[in-house]
C-alpha cells in the first residue's frame, strides 16, 4: 500500500480542480483540516490522495454589523475567534484545540463545546456552505443571512458527515456578541443523582447557564460547573442564586475565582483531548445514574481516566490511556450495550488501532440507514471520499 | 397572468376502484372525492395558486398513512401532504388529480418529558396548543409563527417555520429533535430522536424545511423550553423607517439579543389602527420588541435597548403597564396581515431576507419601486433577522394594476437577493417562489439539493413541482460543469 499523495491547495478553485482531477482518475480522497479528529470513526480504506485544507485560509467577508462571517474551511477556530474578538464578538462554539481545529473540520465532525447549552454547536450556527463535490463541481447552499428557508438545508447535512459527501470549501457562520462577564459556580463531590437534581433545580429556578458540565475522575463523584455569562450585574446575581441551590442535601456550592474557573474548564478540555482512547456517549440527561454502571468497566481500564458530562444535554466524553492488559473491548461493548438500552449511542473518537479494527466506531446501522446509503450514492457514487470511516462503512 | 390565478388543468376523476381502496384504509368519511368538496382543498393560504386533487384522504394514524402512501405508490399517483393549509407559498397546493394527504386528524400528544425537555406529538397538533399544554408546568415551545393558533407542527416541520421570537431562540430546525417519516414506498424510518446526536447523516436537519418533498412526517419529537424568568416589551415609535432601522442596528450592536424585534411602517400601522382599533400613535414607523431572560439581565437589556432607540431618534418608547396591554401590542403586530386584507382587496406578500444592517437602505429602495410601479407597499416584518414582509396592495378587479403589483413584488425579491439575502425567510419556496430559486442558486446548487430529494424519494412522488424551478427526475446525470456566477465575478461569498 502506497502512502497517499498530499496536496494543499491555496484557493477554492485549486481545490475544485484537484477534486475534478481525482474524479477523472477515480482516486480515493481524504480530507484533513487541523488533524484534531482523525481518530473519529472507523480506520477507513486506503487513500490515494490526501487534501489538506490549511491553505484555504481567507476570510471572505466579515459583516460585523450583521454578526455573520464567511471564511474558507482552513481558517482555524482560534484565528476566527481572534479576528471577531476585536469587534466584541465570538463564534459560540468552544470546541477543543482551537489553535489547530479548522472551521471545515469542525463542520465535518459536527463539533461543539460546553457552550452548546446556550448557542448550539456548528450545526446550529452554520448558515451556509460551499461544497466541492466528488465530481469537482462547486455547489452552494444556505445563505449569508440568519434566516433562510430557500432550498434544502445542505449545511445541516454536511455537519457531522465526516467529509464523506464532499469537501467543505467555505462556511458562513452566525456570530454572537461576546458577553461582558463570565463566572463559574462549582458543586463539588456530587453523585450522579445529585448532578441531575442540581441541573433540574437550576432550570426550575429559571437560571440560564451557558455551560453545564460535570467532571469526574471516577464514576460517582462529580464536580459540576455551571457557567454564567452576560452583563456583569446579571452574572453576579445568577451566581448568588446558583449557590443557593447547593444547600443542604446537594452539597455545598461556591463561586470559583477567575483562576479556579480557568482551571476547571481546562480540566474539561483535557478530558476531551487527552488519552489515546476517547469515546462520546449520548443518552437523556436524567439517565446519568442508570448510565453510570455501564461506563465503570471502561473507566476502570484507563489510566488518567476522565469523564466530562454535559449535564443539560445528556452527552458525555470519556478518555484516558489504556491500562496495560486491560480488557477494553468487552468494556466498550458493555458501555455500548448499556447506552443503547437507554436509547442512546456510543461513538469512538479515538482508539488504538487494534481496538478500532475490532470495535465499530459508530455502532449498528441506524433505522434510516437505507436513506443514508442512498445519499452517499448520490453524492459520491464511486465511494471515493473518506471511504469506510463513517456509519455503516459509508 | 394577473390577477394571478394559476389553475392547473382539470384531470379525469380517479377510478372508483382506486377510491374504494383509499376509503378502505381511512374509512369512507375520511376519503373525499366529490368535486364540490374537493374545491375546499384546491389551495392553501395562497389562494391564487390552485389545483384540484383527485382525492383527499384524512388518515388518523401512522398505519393509515402507510396504507394510503402504498396505494398511491402502486398507482403512480403524486402525494401532497397538508397540515392546516396555512402556508403562504403554495407548498400544500395539490398535484392535479393526485392524492392530498390531510394530516389534521392526527393530533395526539404522545409523550411529554419535562425533565429532559422534549415531547413527541402527531403532525396535526396545532402549534399553540403545545405551548398551552405546557404552560401550567412553566415550559413552552419556542417557534411562534403568526399563524400559531391554527398552523400544525407537521406543517412547521415542512416549512422550517419561524416567527417573531426566533431571533433569539432559533427556528423550527433548532427545536425538532426527531421525526418518524413514511417514505414514498411506505417504508417507515426514524430520524433523530429525544437523545441528541444520533450517529449518521443529519437527516432530521435535512428533513426540516424540505417542504413535504421527502416523506410524510407522522410523529415529531420537539425540544421544549423553560419559560424565562422575565420578559419586557418595548414599543418605540419613529418618524420613519430609516430611524427605526438604525435603532435595530444600534440595539444589536450594543450586545443585546432581544427575543424579538418587529417593525411596522406607516401603512401597516395605519391599517392596524383602523381595523383592530389599537391606540398606536400616528407615526412613520414603530418597533415592537421583547427582551427576556433572568430578571437582572432583562432590566439591563431593556434599559440599553431603550437608550439605543432614543439615540436613533425615537419619538417615544413605551412599556406596557400590564399583561393585557402587552398582549394587545402583540395582537396588533400579529394581526397586521389580516388588517391589510380588510383595507385592500388583494395583496401579495413577499418574504425576502436581507442583512439586518441594510434595512433602512432596502426599505427606501422598496418605496422607490412602489412609486415606480404605482402601487402601495406596506411593510411589517421581523427586523431583528432582516426578514421583510412587504405587502404589495392591489385590486384584482384592476388587471393592469394587479400586473404592476406582481412586477413590483418580483423586483423586491431580486432586491433582497442583490443585498446578499434570501428569497424566503420562513414562508418557504413552494410553488410561488420556485421561479426565483435561480436568482439565488446555480444549476449545480439546485442539482446538489435535488440529490437529497432523490435519496428519499427517487420517483419524485411527494409534492412534485415544488421548490425547484424546473421539474427534475432522479435518473439525471450530472451536467457539464459551469462556473458559479460568484466564482466568475471573483468573489465567492454568498455562502
Amino acid at each position: 500500500m502506497n502512502a497517499p499523495v498530499v496536496h494543499q491547495p491555496e484557493t477554492l478553485d485549486a481545490a475544485r480542480a484537484l477534486l475534478e482531477e481525482c474524479a477523472r482518475g477515480r482516486r480515493r480522497v481524504g480530507f484533513v483540516g487541523g488533524g484534531t479528529a482523525l481518530g473519529l470513526g472507523n480506520p477507513g480504506s486506503p487513500l490515494d490522495v490526501l487534501v489538506h485544507t490549511r491553505g484555504l485560509r481567507r476570510i471572505v467577508d466579515y459583516a460585523a454589523e450583521d454578526q455573520v462571517i464567511v471564511a474558507e474551511a482552513g481558517v482555524t477556530l482560534g484565528e476566527l475567534q481572534a479576528l471577531v474578538g476585536e469587534r466584541g464578538q465570538w463564534l459560540g462554539v468552544d470546541a477543543p484545540n482551537p489553535e489547530r481545529a479548522t472551521l471545515g473540520g469542525l463542520v465535518a465532525v459536527g463539533a461543539f463545546g460546553p457552550r452548546r447549552a446556550r448557542y448550539g454547536g456548528m450545526r446550529e450556527l452554520l448558515l451556509g456552505i460551499t461544497l466541492l463535490r466528488a465530481d469537482g463541481v462547486l455547489a452552494k447552499s444556505g445563505s449569508k443571512v440568519v434566516k433562510n428557508v430557500a432550498g434544502f438545508d445542505l449545511p445541516k447535512l454536511m455537519c457531522g458527515a465526516l467529509g464523506t459527501l464532499g469537501l467543505i470549501g467555505e462556511v458562513t457562520l452566525r456570530l454572537h456578541p461576546r458577553p461582558e462577564a463570565s463566572a463559574t459556580v462549582l458543586f463539588a463531590g456530587l453523585d450522579a443523582t445529585a448532578v441531575v437534581n442540581v441541573v433540574k433545580a437550576s432550570r426550575l429556578a429559571q437560571l440560564e447557564p451557558s455551560s453545564v458540565v460535570a467532571l469526574a475522575a471516577e464514576p460517582g463523584r462529580y464536580h459540576l460547573g455551571l457557567r454564567f455569562e452576560g452583563f456583569s450585574a446579571g452574572v453576579e446575581r445568577d451566581v448568588g442564586r446558583a449557590i443557593e441551590l447547593g444547600s443542604p442535601d446537594q452539597g455545598p456550592a461556591r463561586a470559583l475565582n477567575a483562576e479556579g474557573a480557568v482551571q476547571f474548564w481546562h480540566r474539561h478540555d483535557q478530558v476531551r483531548t487527552r488519552g489515546t482512547l476517547r469515546v462520546r456517549v449520548a443518552v437523556l440527561p436524567s439517565q446519568l445514574p442508570v448510565l453510570e454502571p455501564s461506563l465503570r468497566p471502561l473507566l476502570a481500564g484507563l489510566s488518567g481516566a476522565g469523564l466530562a458530562w454535559y449535564a443539560s444535554l445528556g452527552i458525555g466524553f470519556l478518555s484516558g490511556a489504556p491500562v496495560p492488559g486491560a480488557e477494553l473491548l468487552p468494556a466498550l461493548q458493555a458501555g455500548r450495550a448499556g447506552v443503547r438500552e437507554l436509547g442512546g449511542s456510543l461513538v469512538v473518537e479515538a482508539a488504538p488501532l487494534p481496538l478500532r479494527e475490532s470495535f465499530d466506531a459508530w455502532g449498528p446501522e441506524p433505522s434510516a440507514f437505507s436513506v443514508m446509503r442512498e445519499l452517499k450514492q448520490r453524492f459520491d457514487p464511486e465511494g471515493r471520499l473518506n471511504p469506510g470511516r463513517f456509519v455503516g462503512g459509508l | 397572468m394577473a390577477p394571478p390565478i394559476r389553475s392547473e388543468a382539470p384531470v379525469a376523476a380517479l377510478p372508483k376502484k382506486l377510491l374504494d381502496r383509499f376509503a378502505a384504509v381511512v374509512g369512507a368519511d375520511n376519503c373525499i372525492f366529490e368535486p364540490e368538496q374537493l374545491v375546499t382543498y384546491e389551495c392553501d393560504a395562497l389562494p391564487h395558486w390552485r389545483a384540484r386533487p383527485g382525492v383527499v384522504v384524512l388518515p388518523k394514524s401512522r398505519d393509515e398513512v402507510v396504507g394510503v402512501v402504498k396505494i398511491a405508490y402502486e398507482a403512480g399517483l403524486p402525494v401532497v401532504p397538508r397540515g392546516s393549509g396555512t402556508g403562504l407559498s403554495g407548498g400544500a397546493m395539490p398535484s392535479a388529480g393526485g392524492v392530498l394527504l390531510g394530516l389534521s386528524r392526527m393530533k395526539r400528544i404522545l409523550d411529554i418529558d419535562l425533565d429532559n425537555q422534549w415531547m413527541s406529538v402527531e403532525p396535526g397538533v396545532v402549534n399553540l396548543d403545545i405551548s398551552k399544554r405546557l404552560a401550567p408546568h412553566g415550559y413552552y415551545y419556542a417557534p411562534d409563527p403568526s399563524s400559531a393558533q391554527i398552523c400544525s407542527i407537521g406543517g412547521n416541520v415542512a416549512e422550517n417555520s419561524g416567527g417573531a421570537h426566533c431571533l433569539k431562540y432559533g427556528f423550527t430546525t433548532h427545536h425538532v429533535l426527531g421525526a418518524e417519516l413514511v417514505l414514498a414506498n411506505g417504508d417507515v424510518i426514524e430520524v433523530g430522536g429525544p437523545v441528541l446526536d444520533t450517529p449518521g447523516y443529519d437527516l432530521r436537519g435535512a428533513l426540516v424545511g424540505s417542504e413535504g418533498t421527502l416523506g410524510v412526517v407522522t410523529r415529531v419529537t420537539i425540544r421544549i423550553c423553560r419559560m424565562p424568568e422575565a420578559t419586557r416589551t418595548l414599543l418605540a415609535t419613529f418618524a420613519s423607517t430609516r430611524e427605526a432601522g438604525n435603532a435595530v442596528s444600534l440595539i444589536i450592536a450594543s450586545g443585546v439579543l432581544p427575543a424579538a424585534i418587529e417593525m411596522m411602517d406607516k401603512a401597516a400601522i395605519d391599517a392596524v389602527r383602523a381595523v383592530m382599533g389599537i391606540d398606536w400613535p400616528e407615526v412613520g414607523a414603530l418597533i415592537l420588541m421583547d427582551v427576556d431572560g433572568t430578571t437582572v439581565e432583562v432590566e439591563l437589556t431593556a434599559a440599553r435597548a431603550e437608550e439605543r432607540c432614543i439615540a436613533a431618534g425615537a419619538l417615544s418608547v413605551r412599556q406596557p403597564k400590564d399583561a393585557a396591554e402587552r398582549d394587545a401590542m402583540w395582537r396588533g403586530r400579529k394581526s397586521a396581515f389580516t388588517a391589510m386584507g380588510r383595507l385592500s382587496p388583494n395583496y401579495i406578500v413577499q418574504d425576502g431576507v436581507i442583512p439586518r444592517s441594510q434595512i433602512a437602505r432596502v426599505l427606501t429602495e422598496i418605496a422607490r419601486l412602489a412609486e415606480h410601479y404605482g402601487v402601495q407597499v406596506a411593510n411589517v416584518f421581523h427586523a431583528g433577522d432582516g426578514n421583510l414582509h412587504p405587502l404589495v396592495l392591489y385590486d384584482a378587479a384592476n388587471t393592469e394594476q394587479a400586473h404592476r403589483a406582481e412586477q413590483c413584488s418580483g423586483e423586491i425579491v431580486r432586491l433582497c437577493v442583490a443585498a446578499g439575502g434570501s428569497i424566503t425567510g420562513e414562508h418557504g419556496v413552494g410553488v410561488d417562489k420556485a421561479a426565483y430559486m435561480g436568482e439565488m442558486f446555480t444549476d449545480a446548487d439546485l442539482e446538489t439539493m435535488h440529490w437529497l430529494r432523490c435519496a428519499f424519494d427517487p420517483l419524485v412522488r411527494f409534492n412534485p413541482g415544488k421548490v425547484f424551478p424546473t421539474p427534475r427526475l432522479c435518473g439525471d446525470l450530472p451536467g457539464k460543469y459551469q462556473a458559479h456566477p460568484a466564482e466568475v465575478a471573483g468573489k465567492i461569498g454568498r455562502g
